[in-house]
This record gives C-alpha cells, sequence and structure tokens, in this order.
C-alpha cells in the first residue's frame, strides 16, 4: 500500500544547533544573586510587604533601608539558596536612610557577602548592575533579578515621597537602569566587574519633576554609618556631609513657618516659596505662594540659603519683617518667629 | 530640566558600552567590531519579525515567522483581538493576510499562517534551556505600533532571571518558565520575539510587570520560552484549542527544603504508580526538582494529554515512572480574555490613535475576509480552526481508509496473530474479529467481546492486548465516519522509546484510543487505549510492518506501565479468515475472567 511521507515535524529535538551557547555563568552577575537576600514583611497601605537586602557579613548581618518593613516587624529573609530566617534590627540611621539586619542563625552558619569597607569608584558612563527582588519576581531559592545600565550622573537629590523626604544630602548615583520598582529598595548596585558600589534606595519621586528616581547611595556615604551601627556607635553626621547647625533645614522651615520652598538645585536658587502649609505661622502673616523674598529684616536675600540662615537668626516671637516680590510689586509683611 | 537632559543624553551611549562591560569575559573585539555584529544579526533576523493586526487595522502587536510556508508565533492576547483572519506586515514594507491556525490561552500563545507566498523568511530558535541571567538579548516588535512600514523596533538588554513563575493574569494566562528580561517591553511588543545576541529565537515577550508608571516599560518584562513553545507547536498546527496540563497530585516544599507529595487521588494513573503523599518528587518532565515552584514551572511548559516521566523517592528507594497529563482547563471555546489584556481599540487613547497617512494600513478600511482564502477558516466547538486539523487528519489516514476500508471483503474478516515465546516455546494466538478479541496462550483462553469490555477480560501478562487490538482491527477496517471522534492532535515524544510521533485521537463508544504514527506513514507504531476510567492504559507497540493484504506488523510489543518496558511477541503467522472469532476457538467457549 501507499506509504505518504509529508510530514514536517519541529520538536525540540530538531533544535539542537551546532554551535550551541557557552553554559557558563557570568562570574559578576553569579556573584551578586549570591549575597542579595529577600525580605519579606507587613505592608502598609499601597507600601509593599516585600523588598531587597545586602548580606554584610558571613554571620548574616543585612543591610537594607529603614522602610517600613522594618518599622512595622514581623520581618523574614530568605538567602540566595532558599534557607528562611527569622531577622532582628541591629541599628538605623535616620540621615543615610539605612537599617542593619541579623538572621537568626546557628552559630555555624555562614553566608557569602560584600566587603563593605572596600568599594570603587564610579564615573557617568560606567556601566552598572543593579540586583533585586523587584516585583517579587524571585521566590525561594530563584536568583533575585539583574539589570543592567550606566550611571547618568552623581547628584544630590531633591526628592521624596509625599511627606517624607529622602534625607541623603550628598550625591547619589542616578542609573539609567530602572531600578525605582516595588521591592527593589536595600538592593544591590555593583560595577560591571561586579564590585560592590552602592545600595538601591527606597522608591521616591524627584521634587522638581515628580519623575520617579532611578538611583544608588554610594556604598562610601553609607560606610561610616555601617560602621557606627555594627559598633553599637550612634551615628553622628559629620559637618561636611550634612548642612551646619546655623542653617534652618528644609524641615524645621516647614514645620516652624509653614513655608517650602524651591528646592536648592544651584547655589543661587532664588527664595521663592513653593508652598505654604495652611493655619502656620506663614498663613496667618499673609505670604502665598509664589512671593519671592527679598529682604529679611535689613539683609537682601539672594538665594534659599541665604533665606533659611537668615530666619534661623531670630528667638521665639521676635517680629520679623519679610520684603516679598508678588506679581512685580514690593510687599512687607511681618511675621512671629515660631 | 538640564538634569533630565543630562540623563536622555547619556542613556543613547549606554547600549554600546554595556554591551561591551556587561559581558567582558566573552570573545569581544572593539566596541565598533561588536557593534557591527550586532548590526548584521539585525539585519538577518529583522525579516521574520511580523507586525499583526485586525483587519481594521487599530491596535495589535507584534510576532515572528517560524517557517517558510508562513506559520508564525504571536501572542493570544494579540490575536483573540483580531478575529480568525488577520493583517501581517514584514519588514519588507507588504501586507499580507493571514489565518489563525490554533491557539494556546493559557501558555498566551497563538499559531497564525502568513498566506501568499511559500518563501517566508524564518527565524532559527535557539535552546532557551541554556539562557542564563546575564545573556545579551535583543527584543523586536512593533512597541506602541511605531512602524507605519513595519520596520521592526529592537530594543537591548539582558537576561535579569530565568525559569521564573508569573501567576495567571485573571483566569487563565499563566506564564511558567518564562524568561525575565530588562531590555523595554511596551504595548504592542506582545507577540514578538526575543532573541539571544547571536540571533537566535528564544522567546516571545508578552508580559512585564507594569505598574505605577502605567503600561509601559517598568525594566521588568517576561518572555515565554522557545522550550515551552516547540512542546505546543506541533500540537497547535492540529488547529485545536491547546490545553496546558494538570497532575491529579500536589506537592508542597517540606521543613528540610524537598518537595514532597500531599495529596494524591486514589484512582489516579500516579497512585497505581505507588506514588503515596509523604513520598519525595525528585524529579518530572526530565528536570530535578529543587522545590515546589520548580513543578510549577516544569509542569507549565507540558500540553494536556501527554504522557511525562516523574522519579520519586519513598522509603523503597527511587522509583521512575510515566504519568499521562490531565487537562487543566478544558476549554471548549476561545476563552475570553480579563479586560485589562484586551487590546485596546478607543479612538481617543492617544497611544492608540489611528495613522492618518495615505497609504497606511492604519487607516484602511475595515474586515471583510479575503474571499481567495476563506476556505481556510473552518470553525467547530474546541478548536480554533478545524480547517487545519481536518487537513492533517486526512493526510495522515486517508490512505488507510482507501486502501484498506474500501474492500468490503476486509470489513468481515478475522485476524489470526500467532507468536512463539521467547522462553517455552509455546505457542499464543490472538484472534480478532468486529465482535470480539480472543486470546489463546496454551492454558488459558481469553475473550473480549466488544460489547461490554471489561479490564478483567484482559490476560494479566498481555494486558491491554484484546482491548486494544480491537481498536486496532476497527481502525484497518471501518469507516472513520462511525467513530465518535477522530482528531488529530499534534506530534509529541512517544513514552517509553523517545520517537518522535504524530497522534489521532479516537472515540470509540466509551472507548478513547490514542495513535501514534511516524514519518508520515499511515502504518501506526503504537496506540494506548483507556477502557474505563481509574484503569490503566493498554499500550500496545507495532514494529517492522509487513506489506500483506492487510498490512502486519513483525512484532507487537505491550508496554509494561510500571517498569515502561515493551515486551515484543515476534508475530508467527498472521492469516485472515473470513469467520467469526468463536469459530477460531475450536468450538469451545473462550474463558472470560
Amino acid at each position: 500500500m501507499a506509504v505518504v511521507c509529508v510530514s514536517t515535524l519541529w520538536l525540540p529535538t530538531a533544535t539542537v544547533t551546532a554551535e550551541s551557547v557557552a553554559d557558563a555563568e557570568y562570574p559578576p552577575v553569579r556573584a551578586g544573586q549570591q549575597v542579595v537576600v529577600k525580605l519579606f514583611g507587613a505592608g502598609v497601605g499601597t507600601l509593599d510587604s516585600y523588598g531587597s537586602g545586602v548580606l554584610i557579613s558571613k554571620n548574616g548581618h543585612v543591610l537594607t533601608v529603614w522602610n517600613h518593613l522594618v518599622n512595622t516587624g514581623f520581618l523574614r529573609a530568605v538567602v540566595p539558596d532558599g534557607r528562611r530566617f527569622r531577622i532582628s534590627v541591629v541599628g538605623t540611621n535616620l540621615e543615610h536612610d539605612v537599617a542593619i539586619l541579623k538572621l537568626a542563625t546557628h552559630e555555624d552558619e555562614t553566608f557569602d557577602f560584600i566587603d563593605w569597607k572596600t568599594t570603587v569608584d564610579v564615573l557617568p558612563g560606567d556601566s552598572v548592575l543593579a540586583f533585586s527582588n523587584m516585583f517579587h519576581v524571585a521566590t525561594g531559592n530563584e536568583p533575585v533579578s539583574v539589570v543592567h545600565g550606566v550611571v547618568a550622573c552623581t547628584v544630590p537629590l531633591n526628592a521624596g515621597l509625599g511627606r517624607w523626604t529622602f534625607p541623603v544630602k550628598s550625591p547619589v548615583y542616578v542609573l539609567d537602569a530602572i531600578t525605582n520598582n516595588s521591592g527593589a529598595a536595600g538592593g544591590l548596585l555593583t560595577s560591571a566587574s561586579g564590585e560592590p558600589i552602592g545600595m538601591l534606595g527606597r522608591e521616591i519621586r524627584h521634587r522638581d519633576t515628580d519623575m520617579w528616581v532611578n538611583y544608588a547611595v554610594p556604598l562610601q556615604i553609607l560606610q561610616p554609618a555601617i560602621a557606627a551601627i555594627l559598633d553599637g556607635r550612634r551615628f553622628e553626621s559629620t559637618p561636611s556631609m550634612d548642612d551646619d547647625k546655623s542653617v534652618l533645614s528644609d524641615r524645621q522651615l516647614t514645620a516652624g513657618f509653614g513655608i517650602t520652598l524651591l528646592p536648592s538645585i544651584v547655589e543661587t536658587t532664588p527664595a521663592y516659596i513653593d508652598r505654604i502649609i495652611t493655619d502656620s505661622v506663614a498663613d496667618a502673616a499673609g505670604l502665598r505662594r509664589g512671593d519671592l523674598v527679598l529682604i529679611v529684616g535689613d539683609d537682601v536675600v539672594r538665594s534659599t540659603s541665604d533665606l533659611r540662615k537668615r530666619l534661623s537668626g531670630f528667638r521665639r516671637g521676635q517680629p520679623i519683617t519679610v520684603t516679598v516680590n508678588r506679581n512685580g510689586k514690593l510687599e512687607a509683611i511681618v511675621l512671629r518667629a515660631p | 530640566m538640564s538634569f533630565l537632559n543630562g540623563i536622555a543624553g547619556l542613556s543613547l551611549t549606554a547600549v554600546v558600552l554595556s554591551a561591551q562591560m556587561v559581558l567582558a569575559d566573552t570573545p569581544n573585539g572593539t566596541v565598533a567590531e561588536r557593534q557591527q555584529r550586532r548590526v548584521e544579526t539585525i539585519a538577518g533576523i529583522a525579516p521574520s519579525v511580523v507586525c499583526v493586526m485586525p483587519p481594521g487595522g487599530q491596535g495589535g502587536g507584534s510576532g515572528v515567522l517560524i517557517s517558510a510556508d508562513g506559520y508564525a508565533i504571536s501572542n493570544y492576547h494579540v490575536t483573540s483581538g483580531s478575529g480568525d483572519f488577520m493583517k501581517c506586515g514584514l519588514n519588507d514594507g507588504k501586507l499580507y493576510d493571514a489565518v489563525i491556525v490554533g491557539i494556546d490561552p493559557t501558555g498566551d500563545i497563538a499559531l497564525i499562517k502568513l498566506l501568499g507566498r511559500d518563501d517566508f523568511p524564518f527565524c532559527t530558535p535557539g535552546d532557551s534551556d541554556r539562557v542564563r541571567a546575564g545573556d545579551e538579548v535583543l527584543a523586536l516588535g512593533n512597541p506602541f505600533l511605531l512602524a507605519a512600514d513595519f520596520t521592526p523596533t529592537v530594543t537591548y538588554g539582558i537576561v535579569s532571571g530565568v525559569h521564573r513563575y508569573q501567576y495567571p493574569a485573571g483566569t487563565f494566562l499563566e506564564y511558567t518558565d518564562c524568561i525575565q528580561i530588562d531590555a523595554s517591553i511596551n504595548p504592542g511588543n506582545s507577540g514578538g520575539p526575543l532573541f539571544d545576541i547571536d540571533g537566535r529565537w528564544i522567546g516571545i515577550n508578552g508580559r512585564a510587570s507594569f505598574e505605577k508608571r502605567g503600561r509601559i516599560n517598568s525594566g521588568a518584562a517576561y518572555a515565554i520560552s522557545v522550550r515551552q513553545i516547540l512542546l505546543f507547536i506541533d500540537h497547535l498546527k492540529s488547529g485545536r484549542i491547546v490545553d496546558h496540563g494538570r497532575t491529579d497530585f500536589t506537592v508542597g516544599t517540606a521543613a528540610d527544603g524537598l518537595v514532597e507529595v500531599q495529596e494524591v487521588s486514589e484512582i489516579s494513573e500516579a497512585w497505581r504508580r505507588g506514588l503515596r503523599p509523604g513520598d519525595e518528587l525528585v524529579a518530572f518532565g526530565d528536570r530535578a526538582l529543587t522545590s515546589a515552584n520548580d513543578f510549577k514551572t516544569i509542569l507549565g511548559i507540558f500540553p494536556a494529554g501527554i504522557r511525562v516521566p516523574l522519579t520519586y523517592r519513598n522509603r523503597d528507594g527511587v522509583h521512575s515512572s510515566t504519568v499521562r497529563l490531565l487537562p487543566l482547563h478544558g476549554f471548549d471555546a476561545a476563552p475570553q480574555l480579563p479586560e485589562e489584556r484586551k487590546p485596546k481599540k478607543r479612538p481617543d487613547d492617544p497611544d492608540q490613535e489611528p495613522d492618518e497617512r495615505p497609504g497606511s494600513p492604519h487607516a484602511e478600511e475595515a474586515p471583510a475576509i479575503p474571499e481567495q482564502y476563506a476556505h481556510l477558516f473552518k470553525e467547530k466547538k474546541s478548536f480554533a480552526n478545524y480547517y487545519f486539523n481536518e487537513l492533517h487528519r486526512d493526510r495522515l489516514l486517508n490512505p488507510l481508509q482507501d486502501s484498506l476500508v474500501s474492500s468490503e471483503s476486509n470489513k468481515t474478516a478475522t485476524w489470526s496473530i500467532s507468536w512463539k515465546s521467547p522462553n517455552s516455546g509455546t505457542v499464543g494466538e490472538l484472534i480478532v474479529g468486529a465482535e470480539g478479541a480472543g486470546l489463546l496462550t496454551g492454558k488459558n483462553n481469553w475473550y473480549q467481546p466488544i460489547q461490554d469490555q471489561h479490564p478483567s477480560n484482559e490476560a494479566a501478562d498481555l494486558w491491554g492486548l484484546l482491548s486494544a487490538s480491537l481498536q486496532w482491527n476497527r481502525l484497518f477496517q471501518q469507516d472513520l465516519d462511525l467513530f465518535s471522534e477522530v482528531i488529530y492532535v499534534g506530534a509529541e515524544s512517544l513514552v517509553p522509546s523517545g520517537r518522535l510521533v504524530e497522534t489521532v485521537f479516537i472515540q470509540d463508544g466509551a472507548i478513547e484510543s490514542r495513535w501514534y504514527f511516524s514519518g508520515g506513514s499511515p502504518l501506526p507504531v503504537g496506540v494506548d487505549v483507556v477502557m474505563s476510567a481509574g484503569q490503566d492504559e493498554a499500550r500496545i507497540r507495532f514494529d517492522d510492518w509487513q506489506d500483506t493484504t492487510i498490512p502486519s506488523p513483525s512484532r507487537i510489543g505491550i508496554v509494561d506501565v510500571d517498569t515502561e518496558q515493551v515486551r515484543w511477541l515476534t508475530v508467527d503467522a498472521f492469516d485472515v479468515k473470513p469467520r467469526a472469532v468463536r469459530d477460531n476457538t475450536g468450538g469451545r467457549e473462550a474463558t472470560s475472567q
């Protein structure tokens, strides 16, 4: 009888190509995945119940951001090989937005970790890899996600989320990779060759553009805070890192006077009032959004930092005469120092 | 803002820099050389990339050609909004008609066929199992439907993770064992191919973690692996709505990290093979398991109805067996997509605004099935396009029907098949006719009537042979129309031989059988018969067909369901007698036990 043979089958057996993909893992990728832990805790409102952290000691110390996950407790960590641990908070630091956690391990348990004391400088244009458990994609022993990009620039960030302001004043790495994702905060940034260089920060928007910022805090900046927490010391920021005490911080200005200024992007950012808190001192005195502050008392104000410095010089209850440019006209307004 | 300009300016150079530095340990060359290679690779793969659009030209997605005769893969969530016929653009700037062939709604895969040429450019598949985190990848497609001339958009990235599992979106679109990438994936990329840096096809981009930024790239997108797609392609060619598989046992991760069997249905095949709650599942589908997630990931790549190997450990040791996967959803019609996955066609959506440029396909007047292709679509329950099922069924079975069934004398003939036992030399004889099948082994006689078949009528050491022989006899001597259903299933690997076969499913009253054909021959290499639910299949294999009046196999094999070993009987004689089965038992009543 006739036997037909017209079928063409296309199954995996037929697809083996002569030239196969090299069965290699990239050491920098492997190394990054070996030190990032998956954190699970309690979510708050729209905030996620998961995050990332980086192992920084062989005994199971974990570096992460000091966010709601750390604050609400009930924290669990899954290390890269899939083991699960309870985890406790060793210490936190407000100015760097970091927390150090410790896995509840048995005595003899050890882990791969990064040497947080050694880091390298990267410049705009340098390639980087970012490791995190963004979107909670990996569970158990599955390796965390890795994305690639370059350092776009190194700048101080005027950013935050809602009323929370990103506290780090030193320049951070802004990235062209999308790292500003759910659960990515606390992840690891490495150079293309695998050296640890920073920690992915929490999800924030830039105050000027309202854009989500992809960034990482350089390990260099975090080192003193990590050292202090591990030593059990309270970390005091150095003057070079933070503003000097004779200047009102943005937070004090908002809390006391009820004023928010334009972000101080350049040295001479004009002292425009960006926002007035309802029922605050400034509101009661009649200051408005958009007013440009020109004179405080007898002193000419040239910039936002100038204004913060002037306002810090008054005692509680003292009258302050402020001259503003409002729609092209000068107006003098009297405030009571809070 | 200068701040943002700075970022944008830098990111233009980012691709080149990171390509060089991320893969510092690959054979590289200069940046310029690598760039040149990449340009050449893209030039080579771009012709196979398809822009898939509904006939009206609004909305749409991407796809990739896999053969010169026009078969192309896309996402189910792309084609489901496009109707049975669609328009497809290639980078030659031309628009082709295409027809739906098969769909896999769970896996979010659709097979379509571009029409009008037999020399379409097509891609070369790679091995997605060998993809590693850090590999460079190229995603091609038509994001935001940017290309009016169908030149695909190329985005570059690295693999962020492999063997990822993404929970069903809505009710059924489940991504298992997928490839996570950081290349930009946006609406319109759906259904488009993911290539490795050497231009081998490794996945279909179909999903991304869209969140606070809205439905745009978030740096986490997912491609369905080519391995999974290849397991489905030949099933999709059958024109069916192809279902994924499920098992009737469940697993969990035990405290010690092992994959532990939790529940096993007591009427399941797995139970009959000895699997019990508390056993450790060591491997499934030829992959070692390290977590319950692994199991879910691997199970998700298999179509329903195929037989999959598993290995488990209990206190007696390690055991290997196979189980047939059950249907996961049992769709009898193309399922509705969850609202958010439906292609948007609102004219007020700025991203979907119809392009009014003259000559643009976006501006074309809608539908109307192209007349010369109308015969390429047939609607039927449980099928995406019944035309293709008939096509393959007839190709496989018509030669058999023409040469055997057309002969009236064949229809009433009784077969007598005898063999020698390799050990004792005793002779066994199988007698098969229209009313029943009998087995004479020297010591005992067995008889299986065609009406009222029962597993207890089968000989223990040749289990299922009678029931399977009855089906064999009917396939060779009966008009296909007399069966309740004859469906071309597709291609798969036959267990235990691993032989590549095409499968035809036949429903004959309550009896289900799966016939296996190889190399396009209408003479089967095997059949698995289900006599009744809760009973093991009769699994019979045929070897070395002889060109006798009625073709006869030189060897008949019975697969031992526990050991997966085939016991071969060497056929001594195959006689065709125009008599009834009981006459051939020498006047004795065949005993039935």
